[in-house]
């Protein structure tokens, strides 16, 4: 019992679960729209985007949250532009924005005058978040939960049908443009605790886990929320009990989610597979 | 600007950009045409945790690097064979899975320290005689490759369906260009490292695409501005005393910037593509 | 649904539309399409079939003439243009329908569920309402779209080569979802390359970059086919068949 109720102990790590709470209920049905819209190359891109700003706020003092905000505009918008290249391709403009954008915060970090440890910026920690972080990702994990909650009908049919989304009601581009910036959104949140190398980590890997599991969208997204949540608590322990990393430690509890739903599905494959070609067989 | 390529480290470091440029254009032009950016990126970022635990326990980084960098390609390539799991997420997933094991290993088991920065962006210091020998072996692997294949990656490329209906040779191809960027990449670590493998892979083909008319005009441009950026990179990595791979990036981004801005003043917009072409 | 057969529901009188401005992809286009008909659109790829269609939507540039509608106008797309790995129920699908008509802060409630369960009843997939969209088969699956073009409520609907890709028995089920909303009064469009089916339907339309012909389905002649696909068909049996050349465009 006190393995678990140690960690609970300490205002620290308390307040790194409940962060990691807020984080994986947002994180979690946006990485469903992003799996589903075949964004996780941007979804990577964003948080590796975002260097600079993190870069030129440690540099002059401001708020790392300022910077980041600064840095995930610009890195939106960039990857936006990017991905609609059709000349060289959007994987290919996207690298190009990526890699110049990152390899510029790396300049600006690794330049002799900072005596900034680039290492905080990449990794994150989720164990340095104060109270007025947690208000703040709270109020930020509210704005975009309401924002997945309005824009799921735009989600949905762009993600369907692109090709018939504007007779339906939904505008053309409309989609991808509220998923980019709800990207932006829940990195600004994830970064500090995960840094911006492993923020697709939360995103991405137990939103591929629950479309694993799930046929149907709401299920889906719920499940999605529910794998973040338990992968985010499961790293903050990780990391208590075996002194790893926190960041690396939430990042792999995260990936594993994926691998846990990928040995349980084709555990049952079989089963399932012989259900349907009977129940298809009785129609 | 001659001054520094006096030292013998920026004539190593030199030399190992003639190597890479040729692959750059080779490679690079597949690269682009093929949708393989996010793979070479990933491959690149795998192989961090071969680099962490190659100094501590005695193993050639290219070596550990091409092992990491091995196991994930093959587990990729397993993964994406599943129903329901898209490829680009199942890159992303691994990708983010290997450096998350990387930091782990470099922050609890081996303590790297300063190392992981070198692993992560590469080193003006790093190449030695040894890793110039493996370029120089990768990159005669990918011409040795591209003898055999470079029709058939060409045949694949503009029309899958039909380049596979002529026959296995179009699977073995594709591993074959796979495996060659695989090895390309761990060649270009040392360099520019794990995280900013695009700038030489990526970034010049990427430019060239913007002008080139064929596909010996796109290999022979990008390996062209891929040996002037990374020669200019290193220069202004040895200016600010940076890592080579962020300068070589900053510098193949403001280039792409100033070609795509010279295009669209200079051309007229080609026919956009547009549902209309199927009607 | 009242049938009013023979009101107007489309009239389209010398439209010409395309996406760049003074180059028309589709020029001088007229023909009406009354309550309870099928009007068949023939012509080559790229001959203006998907250009008439957005236009019809509003989704291309109109550039001139006039377009009069009475009435909503849905879009049924070809299967394959869906995501078949989209985690969506029919029932999902034909509730997309729906969307358009409810304000995005309302939850499209009950009132859209039982419009769309009334749709995939109308196309004889009620029993399927569950199933996983990309398990449905080739046929059910196109049934499943025109049901959302259904629960729209629309009056016109444009359907983009329903029958293309889909198995003999499929394709007579579809023939026969067609035939049933000609009788509720519907008016559709219908592209094909198939011009068997085309003369069992009520009216053609040509195209080939522009009007070619609207005529009566009696009136599809070898010299009109010929004229409408230029040298990409291969007429057989005296015109009762034709074999036209795809072209795959990049």
């Amino acid at each position: 019992m006190d393995l678990l109720l140690d960690p609970l102990r300490n205002g620290i790590t308390q307040r790194a679960l409940i962060d990691l709470l807020i984080l994986g209920v947002v994180c979690g049905p946006l990485g469903v729209w992003v799996v589903l819209f075949r964004q996780s190359y941007s979804a990577e891109s964003m948080a590796h985007s975002m260097l600079p700003g993190l870069v030129v706020a440690a540099l002059i003092g401001a708020p790392l949250g300022v910077g980041a905000a600064a840095g995930l505009a610009v890195a939106a918008a960039t990857i936006a532009i990017a991905s609609r290249q059709r000349l060289v391709g959007p994987d290919a403009a996207v690298a190009v924005a990526v890699t110049t954008l990152f390899g510029l915060g790396t300049l600006l970090a690794l330049s002799p005058q900072t005596p900034l440890r680039l290492g905080e910026l990449l990794f994150g920690d989720p164990l340095s978040v104060s109270t007025a972080d947690l208000l703040a990702s709270a109020a930020l994990a509210l704005a975009g939960l309401a924002a997945l909650a309005a824009g799921h009908r735009t989600l949905t049919l762009g993600g369907f049908d692109p090709q018939s989304a504007g007779n339906l009601g939904a505008g053309p581009g409309a989609a991808t443009w509220l998923l980019l910036a709800l990207l932006a959104l829940t990195t600004l949140i994830a970064v500090q605790a995960l840094g911006n190398l492993l923020v697709v980590a939360i995103v991405i890997g137990p939103a591929a886990a629950a479309l694993q599991l799930c046929d149907r969208l709401v299920p889906a997204l719920a499940t999605a929320a529910a794998f973040a949540v338990a992968a985010g608590v499961a790293g903050i322990y990780l990391s208590y009990w075996a002194e790893l990393a926190a960041g690396a430690s939430i990042a792999i509890c995260a990936v594993a989610t994926f691998g846990l739903a990928a040995v349980a599905t084709s555990l049952r494959g079989p089963a399932t597979r012989r259900f349907l070609e009977w129940s298809s067989a009785t129609e | 600007m001659i001054e520094p390529f006096q030292f013998p480290f920026m004539q190593h470091a030199a030399l190992e950009i003639a190597l890479l440029a040729p692959l750059a254009g080779l490679l690079g032009a597949q690269i682009v045409l093929r949708r393989l950016a996010f793979f070479t990126h990933s491959v690149g970022a795998a192989s961090f945790p071969g680099l962490v635990i190659a100094g501590p326990l005695g193993i050639p980084p290219a070596l550990a690097a091409l092992g990491v960098g091995g196991g994930f390609a093959a587990l990729l390539e397993r993964l994406s064979k599943r129903a329901g799991v898209a490829a680009d997420a199942a890159t992303a997933l691994l990708l983010v899975l290997a450096l998350a094991i990387g930091i782990v290993l470099a922050s609890d088991v081996f303590e790297s320290g300063a190392s992981v920065d070198q692993a992560l962006f590469g080193s003006l210091l790093g190449i030695g005689t040894s890793e110039l020998r493996f370029s120089a072996a990768a990159l005669a692997a990918a011409l040795v490759a591209a003898l055999f294949f470079r029709d058939t990656w060409i045949a694949t490329g503009f029309d899958a369906p039909s380049a596979r209906a002529l026959g296995l040779r179009a699977a073995t191809a594709d591993l074959v260009l796979v495996v060659v960027i695989a090895i390309a990449v761990v060649a270009s670590l040392d360099a520019v490292g794990s995280l900013l493998v695009s700038a030489i892979f990526v970034v010049p083909a990427a430019t060239v695409r913007l002008f080139a008319r064929s596909l010996p005009q796109l290999e022979l441009g990008a390996a062209g501005l891929a040996l002037v950026e990374g020669i200019g990179g290193l220069l202004l990595a040895y200016e600010l005393d940076a890592p080579p791979g962020a300068a070589i990036a900053v510098l193949g981004g403001a280039v792409f910037a100033a070609a795509a801005l010279a295009r669209a003043l200079t051309l007229p917009a080609r026919e956009p593509a547009t549902p209309e072409a199927a009607g | 649904m009242s049938a009013g057969k023979g009101e107007k529901l489309l009239e389209v009188e010398g439209l010409s539309a395309g996406y760049r401005p003074g180059v028309a992809a589709l020029s001088d286009v007229t023909f009406e399409a009354p309550a309870g008909s099928i009007t068949a659109v023939l012509g080559p790829n790229g001959g203006g079939k998907t250009t008439l269609f957005r236009a019809l939507l509003g989704e291309t540039p109109q550039r001139s003439g006039t377009v009069r509608v009475n009435g909503a106008v849905a879009y049924v797309p070809q299967t394959e243009r869906a995501r078949l790995d989209f985690p969506v129920s029919a029932l999902d699908v034909a509730r997309m329908g729906t969307y358009a008509a409810t304000p995005w802060w309302r939850p499209s409630g009950r009132a859209g569920r039982e419009r769309a369960e009334a749709a995939l009843e109308r196309v004889g997939l009620a029993d399927r309402a569950g199933v996983r969209f990309g398990e449905l088969s080739g046929g059910q699956r196109q049934r499943v779209l025109i049901a959302r073009a259904l629960a729209q409520d629309a009056r016109v609907l444009l359907l983009d080569e329903p029958l293309s890709g889909v198995d003999g028995p499929s394709a007579e089920r579809i023939l026969g979802v067609l035939a049933e909303l000609r009788e509720d009064g519907h008016a559709m469009l219908v592209s094909t390359h198939d011009i068997h089916q085309a003369r069992a339907f009520d009216a053609v339309v040509c195209l080939h970059g522009s009007q070619v012909a609207f005529v009566p389905p009696a009136e599809l002649t070898p010299e009109l086919l010929a004229r409408t696909y230029g040298g990409e068909m291969i007429v057989l049996d005296g015109g009762e068949r034709a074999v036209v050349v795809q072209h795959h465009e990049h």
